[in-house]
């Protein structure tokens, strides 16, 4: 009897011993449940799987959704007891409402345990635009960087914004890239005429949340801001008014319909040869150059994200992360090292996903396989976090802003009026859900 | 004693059934109206949720866009009902009579409802498409200057009307049809041998005949076309703007996308409000004219 627990113990040692030997190694056999978007991304990211299942012996088990029928089933998932998933990917503006409510894990406590936490991982790689609008929360304004913020999720799948633009037809009509909003809008109303049938770009300008997502591009390079530091809306102020009427004189010289586009249909009428510029996320650039489904393939380049008073391009997408009732913490915690590793990134990259770290955008292979690669690590540099603001709120503002810009898109509401309404209705929500309690109270 | 039992037996089986209905039916209304009082996002449980009394009520009050859908919903529900009650009417007395491959016919006719509304959503989407779609590409074809079918608010309108009424005319055909087939045929030949023309036929004795069906038909298309959401959703997700927002679409949004389940529980009640009048008002209607006729019976046998 007593001999068994010896041995038992000897067995448990020797455990011990090679789990330091592989940190994997304790978990091997577990099986991590992730819910990921249905997104490019994410597809090359399944298609490294294998490989982290084979060096680890982790198995990964993926369910994915529709990015927002994914938002909407977290919301449900994350208020179990217990959950079904390890680990999960969120989009940008999620960020705000898990944090909240307190479902996802802190990260510092895996980074500080010694088991788990790789030493070769170099945090200083990250983009850090990305990590600070994607994974950090707690600081400046509660969404934007400071020094009281600490890690929920490290960005993966995050992407900006970038002008891809027909090559051969601007070639044709001697055009240059837009390098302003002035260039870039006159071009816009000067395709129609050069190209009959062709319109200038493709936008996003479906009601809802489409057309605010394509108004607020425009905002912050213009100048603008949703909100002042004292949440104050300024959304109608000279810039505001400036980028509603470049939305519309985008949309009105863009192709036919455009007005019902979400960010796949205008894609689409890029890659048909409908539009000769296209100017959203980076995510959309593999499809154009791949000739099975683009007939554009080969004639589009890239450029950053036109310059109105600054530089501003977008920063959005998706992060990993753990949630507070997940069942395997600690071996979903190595798949997410895993995945934004410099390794994990690269191959990731390598299969067509968008690399999060400086050093992939500077691998020589990547920038072989994917020559716009180069001008994608640039435009991060302009990559500006708080284009929009990421607050238990902006739900509710955001769809408000999209459907008020699809009246001034397609009913011919003033943009200073529609703008004004906007404002209005944005402090009542701010006001009802706290926003104005310090100001208040000082002015009494 | 046993005179008792006997009064009481009935409540007994029936008693199980009643169970379940109050369960089933009242447990989830009344979870609703609960959560209409509430502050509630979906990341909390609804015990943690704040109570705010009749906040979310008042709220609706001063709200423009839900004014918007709800205006939306009663054009949409009034326009489409009415049309499909004409179609669907006039359909069944030109086609109530013996024709070959009738059986056929009907069958044909009843397809649109059996759609999944996901699916209608998505091929009117791609009829109706700027360029590719079927309408535009044969107005182009015909010289004719092509149309913005979801791209205008008023266009957008009329195009979700066009599909309900295409997916929704054979539900009051088939309805009218088998109520026009179960009329007393004594009625209608008495009415013959008087004289009466076609027309008169239809207008006095078979439209009169036939009006119980009819209501409950359209009480029960009107309740249906305030809820519809999956061809909307998937057509125009509410827009241009807010002119296709109608209340279901408002309701849903309110839920996921801004995430106030409190705020979209009080809207619900609301637009249950509006049915529960819909129906008393038709089931009333029924009622004066059960009354009307009674009297009128009552009068002949006197005299």
């Amino acid at each position: 009897m007593l001999k068994t627990i010896g041995t038992g113990g000897a067995a448990a040692l020797l455990l011990a011993g090679t789990a330091l030997a592989n940190p994997y190694a304790p978990y091997e056999g577990t099986t991590v449940v992730a819910m990921f978007p249905a997104h490019p991304h994410y597809d090359a990211a399944i298609a490294v799987l294998d490989d982290f299942t084979e060096e680890t012996g982790i198995e990964v088990e993926v369910d994915q959704l529709q990015y927002l029928r994914m938002r909407e089933r977290q919301t449900l998932e994350l208020t179990k007891d217990e959950g079904d998933y390890d680990l999960i990917s969120f989009v940008v503006f999620s960020k705000a409402d898990y944090v909240y409510a307190d479902q996802l894990e802190n990260l510092a406590k895996y980074f500080m345990n010694p088991a788990l936490a790789d030493p070769n991982y170099d945090q200083s790689d990250l983009i850090t635009g990305y990590v600070q609008n994607i994974g950090v929360a707690g600081g400046q304004k509660g969404y934007l960087p400071g020094q009281l913020g600490s890690a929920f999720g490290i960005p993966f799948g995050s992407e900006t914004s970038v002008l891809a633009y027909r090559q051969d037809i601007f070639d044709k009509h001697g055009l240059e890239a837009p390098e302003t909003y002035d260039e870039l809008l006159e071009i816009a109303c000067q395709i129609p005429e050069l190209e009959p049938g062709m319109g200038g770009m493709a936008s996003r300008a479906a009601s809802g949340h489409q057309a605010s997502h394509a108004f607020l591009l425009h905002l912050a390079p213009l100048g603008g801001r949703v909100f002042d530091d004292n949440w104050e809306p300024i959304i109608n102020n000279e810039a505001g008014v400036e980028a509603a009427n470049a939305l519309k004189t985008i949309v009105d010289c863009g192709p036919e319909g455009g007005t019902t586009f979400g960010p796949s249909e205008a894609a689409a009428a890029f890659k048909q040869g409908q539009a000769a510029m296209f100017m959203d996320s980076i995510a959309f650039a593999a499809g154009f150059e791949d000739p099975s489904e683009s007939t554009v393939a080969g004639n589009v380049g890239y450029a950053l994200h036109p310059m109105g008073v600054r530089r501003g391009s977008q920063t959005g997408g998706f992060g990993l992360a753990i949630p507070k009732n997940a069942q395997n913490k600690e071996a979903a915690f190595l798949l997410m090292q895993w995945l934004t590793s410099k390794e994990g990134d690269l191959k990731v990259a390598m299969e067509g996903g968008n690399p999060s770290r400086f050093s992939t955008y500077q691998n020589a292979e990547l920038n072989e396989k994917y020559p716009y690669s180069a001008t994608f690590g640039e435009a991060l540099e302009y990559a500006d976090p708080d284009w929009r603001p990421i607050i238990p709120t902006w739900g509710e503002i955001n769809a408000d802003i999209g459907t008020t810009m699809s009246q001034v898109l397609t009913e011919g509401l003033d943009p200073q009026e529609a703008l004004d309404g906007v404002a209005e209705r944005a402090r009542d929500i701010m006001e009802q859900a706290g926003y104005y309690t310090w100001q208040d109270a000082a002015a009494e | 004693m046993l005179a008792n039992a006997n009064r009481m037996t009935p409540y007994l089986f029936l008693a199980p059934a009643v169970l379940v209905m109050a369960v089933a039916l009242l447990y989830p209304i009344g979870y609703m109206i609960w959560a209409s009082f509430l502050d509630w996002s979906p990341s909390q449980r609804i015990g943690e949720a704040e109570f705010v009394g009749l906040r979310n009520y008042g709220n609706l009050l001063g709200d423009a866009a839900f004014h918007e859908s709800f205006w939306v919903t009663l054009r949409f529900a009034a326009l489409v009902v009415g049309i499909e009650m004409v179609l669907g009417v006039g359909l069944a007395l030109l086609l109530d009579r013996e024709l070959r491959g009738m059986t056929v016919l009907r069958t044909v006719f009843i397809l649109p409802m059996m759609i999944a509304p996901i699916v209608v959503g998505l091929m009117w989407r791609y009829m109706y498409h700027p360029t590719v779609g079927t309408f535009n590409r044969t107005l182009s074809d015909l010289g004719l200057p092509t149309v913005p079918w979801l791209s205008d608010g008023d266009w957008a309108f009329a195009s979700v009307v066009i599909a309900d009424i295409w997916q929704w005319t054979p539900f009051i055909f088939i309805l009218a049809l088998a109520a026009l087939q179960s009329l007393p045929r004594s009625a209608m030949e008495a009415a013959r041998i008087d004289g009466a023309s076609g027309w008169q036929l239809i207008w006095h004795i078979k439209l009169p005949l036939m009006m119980p069906v009819l209501i409950v038909t359209a009480l029960l298309r009107l309740i249906d076309a305030f809820k519809v959401l999956e061809v909307i959703l998937v057509m125009t997700n509410g827009g241009p703007g807010l002119s296709t927002e109608i209340l279901a679409l408002r309701i849903s949004r309110t839920a996921s996308e801004f995430q106030q389940l409190g705020y979209a529980a009080a809207m619900s009640n609301v637009l249950l409000i509006l049915l529960l009048i819909l129906t008393l008002a038709m089931f009333g209607y029924t009622k004066v004219q059960e009354l009307r006729a009674a009297r009128i019976r009552a009068a002949e046998e006197e005299a």
